[in-house]
Order: structure tokens, then C-alpha cells, then sequence
């Protein structure tokens, strides 16, 4: 087994291996500008898969259901699951005069969701099955007003939806090679343990950003991740690896997790259950997703994966991640949705433990969240129009180019 | 009394119990950013020096839901989820809260209202 720290080049540039992104700074506009907020309701998210954040077994019955508003998209979204088992989405929306349909954000409709309004009926496929009064109509045939589908597909059992009626290319294209990065990872098996979500008052930009690099690391969360990131061979650069795809990324960091001397209950959480403070097992790395500590370090702290635009996964163990969903409301306004996916406890002594890595993942979590509205006032303030992107931060570099090449297409994929 | 007590090893947590064993995450948190500095740090260096045998102890019951365990050992658990809680804030923080973070009141916990 290789050590990556030794076979890596001091004074690596991870951003010249991309002389097309260029070196310069980037545009302020884009986290302020309204006009280019409707240009990226329009041809981004209008236009490419956006994950929910939701995962399928959150539906598991035939008839259930979640409904998600999504802003950006100015609609409500229901996502349920059919006779049949598959997850569709609908718009949320009575196909008699609008009102909304499904009014808890979820439920189960067992044979039909009625409609407050006027009692429409539809089955858990869209079909309408129900009208009241029919023969009252005039010309008139319940096929023709089935709810509104909205495209919806899942990947390792998280669900997307995409707002174009025809979208150009399915899921898996659209993921790409991040697909095969990550097959074999333990999205199956890993049970949402935590949720936090959060409204804040800034750009969606602000908060896919915050997620997006770990220069802030030694900084912002200085008592968490200082120690492990303290790089003797290269003490400015913490990347392992980076791949930049057509439109995702990922960024594999370095961490001392092994050597670092631990506190006295992240000592007692390890002998108790897991730890994302403790480095997996090595025994079987060889094993683990190809996309999971790429380099096979052994100083690996965790990965991040960008799926663009509003999804990001953080592998920190392979039983071990916590994924991030941001959807904008506004222009100045974004929903942040963090949550945790840890082993099921199988004693009350593994709830400890769980309840330990939760706290520390939301104190860390509320480090980032101190940043996001105090930025939004800050660039409000208009001192800045452009800003410095250092290497680390190569991955907002590449997802500004790729919302570029978006809003400057006809919104058909290449 | 009894749904007051601890576990036998463990009467002598009561004074903790009474203040630290609440039944969910947000009481938990109140707690701690309620709390001063000292008595958090109280409630830590008591603790601490139990903690092994407090969840060697609790390796014997299930994990969920605390409906499912008995009232004593539950109580142990509330009490040990609350050193959990207030880990942070001894051994990062040296301070209650999140130094500058942001309101903890605003970082929604879906998953305790998908856990009822």
C-alpha cells in the first residue's frame, strides 16, 4: 500500500492541471445579481437533475408520500411511491383548478389522494380516478387530467427530479463517471441518523461554497480539524487528489486521523462504536469504492463530492457520510439541509456514541452556518467585485465555469 | 422514586441525573447553553471517570426506541446523551455555545420530529 504523502509533490497546483479554468479571480455578480439569479432558475435548475436530498426508503409503502416546495422552481413537488414500487413525481397541483393537492409534507394516500377542493381523487401512479359529480361536466374524460409528472429517478437510492418536461439525458449520464466512482459504497445500508435543516438569509452560492472547499478548515474549525490537518511534508497543501468532471467534482483531503492524539471521550466513543475521528480499518482499503481515498492514503481525512448544482456528499469512513442539499428560495435566500448517515446502533451504548458524532457534526455544522449571512451582508456592502480562489478552492472554480457553460447554452446538454 | 432513580451502580449520578437526564437533543442543548462554563465542566469531570462503565453498562440494553428500556437504564442513557451533548463544548470550545456560530435555535433537527 502506497502512501500518497510521500508520492505527492511538494508545491503540487492542483489548479494547473486545468490551464481552462485559468488562475484569475471570480465575479461577485452572480451572488448578488437578481437578472442572473432568473437566468439560473431558468437554465439551471428549470433544466438539470436536482437532488432532493431525500432518500427512497424515507417512501418505503406503496401510497406514500413526501412533498417538497420547491422555490426555485416555483412548485410543489410530490414525490410518491406506486403499486407498482417505483417513486414518481408529480406537481403538486389538482388538475381541476390548482389548488394544492397534498398539504402534510408526508403521508401515506393508500388508494387515492383526494383533493380538499373539490374531492378529486388521484391514484398513487397520477392517474385521475375520482371525480365527483362527473356527469356534470360537459365533454369530458378523466384521462386527460392526470397530475402533471415531473422526471424523477434515483441513484443509490437518492431521489432527483429534473423541471424539464423532456429532459435531454437521464440521470446516470448526467452523473457520469461519479457513478462508477461510488458503486459499492453503503448508501444501502447506512440509515439517515441526523437531519438539521436551516433557512438562511444568502445567495444558494454562499452555502453550496461553505461545503465546497476545506481551506477553511484549519480556520473556521480550528479546534475540530486543526490537529489532523497539520501537514509536515506540506503544511499549506491538504489535498490528496481532485477531479474536476463535465459537470461534478470531487476533492479527497488529507487528515492525520492515525497519529493525532484524541480527546478523552473520542477515545471512549472509538472502544464504543464509530468515530468519524478515527481512521477506518486499513485492513481492506483495497476493497472500498474506487472513488472512496482515491490515492489510498493512509493520512486520509474524507472525500467531498460535488454533484451539481446542489448536492454534496461527504465520505468520511466507508460507513460513514453526511450529505448536504441547498436549494435557493431567492436570490438572497437558501435552504441548507445537512444530514447524517451513520451505522444503526445495535445497543443503547452505540446510541451514545451516535449522539456524540451528531453533536460534534453540528457544532462543526454551525461553525460553517456562522459564515453564510455574515458573507451575504458583506459583498451586500459592495467592497467586493471580484475575489481570489486559492487551489484548494478549485472546486468553485470549476463549478462557476460549469454554470457559465449553462446559462450561455440553449439548455440542451452537449 | 423509581422513576427518579438510576441503575444501582450508579445512584451516586443523581445529582447529575436531575438536571442532565432529558429525553430529547433540543432539551439537551437548552440545557447546556443554559448552563455556565463550571457547571458543564462539572457535569464532565464527574462523568467522565463513569463513562466506560456507563455505556459498558448500556452495551447490555437495546438500542432504541428508550421506550424499550427499562426506566432506571433509560435514565442512564438520557444522562450519558447529555455528556454527549455538552462533549463539545468542553473538549473543543472551552465555552457553552459555538464560538460566534451560528443560532443553534435556527439549525432545525428534522429528525426529531421524524423520530415521534
Amino acid at each position: 500500500m502506497q502512501d500518497s504523502t510521500d508520492t505527492h509533490v511538494n508545491g503540487k497546483r492542483w489548479t494547473l492541471d486545468h490551464p481552462e479554468l485559468g488562475t484569475g479571480s471570480l465575479p461577485i455578480t452572480p451572488y448578488l445579481s437578481t437578472e442572473y439569479f432568473e437566468r439560473e432558475r431558468g437554465k439551471i435548475f428549470s433544466r438539470t437533475w436536482i437532488c432532493t436530498g431525500k432518500k427512497v426508503e424515507e417512501i418505503p409503502q406503496p401510497g406514500d408520500y413526501l412533498v417538497l416546495d420547491i422555490a426555485v422552481g416555483k412548485t410543489s413537488v410530490l414525490l410518491v411511491r406506486g403499486k407498482d414500487g417505483r417513486v414518481r413525481g408529480f406537481h403538486n397541483v389538482c388538475k381541476h383548478r390548482g389548488n394544492r393537492l397534498a398539504w402534510n409534507d408526508r403521508g401515506a394516500c393508500g388508494t387515492g389522494l383526494t383533493c380538499r377542493f373539490h374531492g378529486w381523487t388521484y391514484a398513487s401512479d397520477g392517474r385521475l380516478i375520482g371525480v365527483p359529480e362527473e356527469d356534470m361536466f360537459f365533454d369530458f374524460d378523466k384521462r386527460d387530467y392526470g397530475l402533471s409528472p415531473i422526471a424523477t429517478d434515483v441513484w443509490e437510492g437518492f431521489i432527483f427530479i429534473n423541471l424539464d418536461p423532456d429532459p435531454p439525458e437521464t440521470l446516470h449520464q448526467y452523473l457520469g463517471e461519479v457513478v462508477d466512482l461510488l458503486r459499492g459504497y453503503a448508501f444501502d445500508r447506512l440509515p439517515l441518523s441526523w437531519s438539521y435543516t436551516a433557512e438562511q438569509k444568502c445567495n444558494w452560492r454562499i452555502l453550496r461554497d461553505s461545503q465546497l472547499e476545506f481551506y477553511h478548515g484549519k480556520a473556521l474549525h480550528q479546534q475540530f480539524a486543526g490537529k489532523v490537518m497539520i501537514n509536515k511534508q506540506q503544511p499549506s497543501c491538504h489535498v490528496l487528489d481532485a477531479k474536476l468532471f463535465r459537470r461534478h467534482s470531487m476533492m479527497s483531503f488529507y487528515g492525520d486521523r492515525r497519529n493525532t492524539q484524541r480527546t478523552p471521550m473520542e477515545l471512549l466513543m472509538a472502544q464504543f462504536g464509530a468515530s468519524f475521528k478515527t481512521f477506518p480499518s486499513a485492513r481492506d482499503m483495497d476493497r472500498w469504492p474506487l472513488g472512496v481515498n482515491p490515492t489510498r492514503s493512509r493520512q486520509w481525512f474524507f472525500d467531498i463530492y460535488y454533484i451539481f448544482p446542489n448536492f454534496h456528499l461527504v465520505i468520511l469512513s466507508p460507513f460513514l457520510f453526511v450529505a448536504h442539499t441547498m436549494l435557493p428560495e431567492t436570490v438572497n435566500r437558501s435552504t441548507w439541509n445537512a444530514r447524517g448517515y451513520f451505522p444503526q446502533p445495535t445497543t443503547a451504548a452505540e446510541t451514545v456514541t451516535r449522539e456524540y458524532n451528531k453533536c460534534l457534526a453540528r457544532d462543526v455544522w454551525l461553525e460553517d452556518g456562522s459564515t453564510l449571512e455574515n458573507t451575504q451582508r458583506g459583498i451586500e456592502s459592495g467592497v467586493l467585485s471580484h475575489y481570489p480562489v486559492q487551489d484548494q478552492e478549485l472546486l468553485i472554480r470549476h463549478a462557476h465555469k460549469v454554470a457559465e457553460e449553462l446559462l450561455a447554452s440553449d439548455g440542451q446538454a452537449e | 422514586m423509581s422513576d427518579t432513580s438510576l441503575p444501582e451502580p450508579f445512584t451516586d449520578l443523581e445529582p447529575l441525573a436531575a438536571v442532565w437526564a432529558l429525553a430529547t437533543e433540543t432539551e439537551r442543548n437548552q440545557q447546556r447553553l443554559s448552563s455556565t462554563m463550571a457547571q458543564i465542566q462539572a457535569f464532565y469531570d464527574t462523568l467522565l471517570p463513569r463513562m466506560e462503565a456507563v455505556l459498558t453498562y448500556l452495551s447490555t440494553f437495546p438500542p432504541e426506541p428508550p421506550d424499550a428500556l427499562p426506566q432506571k437504564a433509560r435514565r442512564l442513557l438520557y444522562l450519558a446523551l447529555a455528556m454527549a451533548e455538552i462533549t463539545t463544548a468542553v473538549e473543543l470550545h472551552q465555552q457553552p455555545s459555538v464560538p460566534a456560530g451560528f443560532e443553534p435555535r435556527r439549525f432545525i433537527p428534522d429528525h426529531e420530529r421524524m423520530e415521534r
